[in-house]
């Protein structure tokens, strides 16, 4: 199963859904960052809001996916990170310290548009 | 030969309490005795002693309930477990004492008899001793509670800016409290700057800084951000001498200095407001 990718503006919208699989974590990073090629996104939102829980392979994905998405010039925000998810992060010593976080989808996308500055 | 002592004791009943009384006092600490008024201590000591013999009757329900008021009543006066077994103790040897000198014992006897007392007064000093632990029980089961409610609140002040105040020892059992209530928090009040006073935290030691700097970064996960206010003098030359890293926490002394700071992060300020003449 492939996550879908939506493109809004010069944003990269992204919405996981589900519990991913190491499989699909790697499916959809290489997509996104094919994605982000294609379309010149500026920016990505990856919400992960009904995920309640995550492993140190999916959070390393995750930091991984956003290096390189930088590395390619989009700026990403992870939203709606669960609070029990959160302390399992920490607990794993899972930092995520340079990344940019927010509450959800709408917070998220006014960071990104206040980082990208318009 | 049971019968025999058991009657004598009832005979001698006033006598060996007057013994006992004086040996305890003798025995007791100033300060215990002033505490106690001497009606009080007198009562209860006949009390002691009448529940004591009614366990050489052998009508037992009656006796089981009356120990446990009895045991019940010293709890509440608050006098030291110490005393009391102690006191108990006493009375084995003034008992003890008095029937030698009155010879109702011979010498050849006295192992049986002793076995014979033994067995008379230890599960009533048990008794006692289970009575006093489970109060204590009671008690820290309850204080935990108690502590457990003024844990960690969260406070939504203003919109976009909750407080955690904290007050007093924070152990690991706390710290996972005040982490899960600072995010569920974080979450439905919707802040997006939390700040932590640690005004009332008396000791930050390198534990307390490490729970603190976790819930912080779990704080960043989900999306706000967060702030250690109130950080006092002997707190930041521990904190620096420990050489823990707090450069990523925006940090100030004072709750209304971390206030104005939230204020500033989320784009407003405090006016006063001009005065109507």
């Amino acid at each position: 199963m492939r996550i879908p990718i939506l493109k809004l503006k010069d944003c990269l919208l992204v919405s996981i859904q589900w519990e991913l699989d190491d499989q699909t974590a790697l499916q959809f990073q290489e997509d996104l960052l094919k994605k982000i090629h294609e379309t010149n996104a500026r920016g990505v939102v990856i919400d992960i809001t009904s995920i309640d829980f995550i492993d140190s392979f999916i959070a390393k994905v995750l930091g991984d996916v956003i290096n390189m998405s930088r590395l390619m010039g989009a700026k990403v925000v992870i939203t709606g990170i669960q609070p029990a998810v959160a302390i399992t992060l920490v607990e794993l010593g899972i930092r995520l310290d340079d990344v940019m976080t927010a509450l959800d989808l709408e917070k998220g996308l006014e960071k990104l548009q206040q980082e990208l500055g318009d | 030969m049971y019968n025999e002592i058991i009657s004598h004791i009832k005979n001698r009943k006033t006598e060996i309490i007057e013994e006992w009384i004086d040996r305890v006092k003798e025995a007791a600490d100033e300060r215990m005795i002033s505490v106690v008024s001497e009606q009080v201590f007198q009562g209860t000591s006949y009390e002691f002693v009448d529940l004591i013999l009614l366990n050489l009757d052998e009508n037992n329900s009656e006796y089981k309930s009356k120990l446990e008021m009895f045991s019940e009543k010293i709890v509440r006066l608050g006098w030291p477990i110490t005393f009391v077994v102690s006191g108990l103790r006493t009375f084995t040897h003034v008992v003890h004492d008095d029937l030698i000198q009155e010879k109702k014992i011979s010498k050849d006897r006295e192992g049986e008899y002793l076995e014979f007392l033994d067995n008379w007064l230890a599960p009533l000093s048990n008794e006692i001793i289970h009575t006093y632990a489970s109060t204590w029980e009671k008690t820290v089961s309850l204080q935990k509670i108690a502590l457990q409610e003024l844990s960690a609140p969260l406070i939504p002040v203003v919109e976009h800016i909750s407080i955690m105040p904290l007050v007093g020892t924070i152990d690991t059992e706390r710290a996972k409290l005040i982490m899960e209530n600072l995010l569920e928090g974080v979450v439905s009040h919707r802040a997006e700057v939390v700040l932590i006073d640690i005004t009332g935290v008396p000791v930050v030691d390198t534990m307390v800084a490490h729970h603190v700097i976790q819930a912080a970064e779990a704080v960043h996960l989900v999306g706000a951000r967060c702030m250690l206010v109130g950080i006092r003098p002997e707190i930041a030359q521990t904190i620096v001498n420990l050489g823990i890293d707090l450069n990523k926490f925006i940090t100030t002394s004072t709750l209304r200095k971390g206030m104005e700071k939230a204020l500033e992060m989320t784009n407003r300020k405090i006016v006063e407001l001009e005065e109507v003449n």
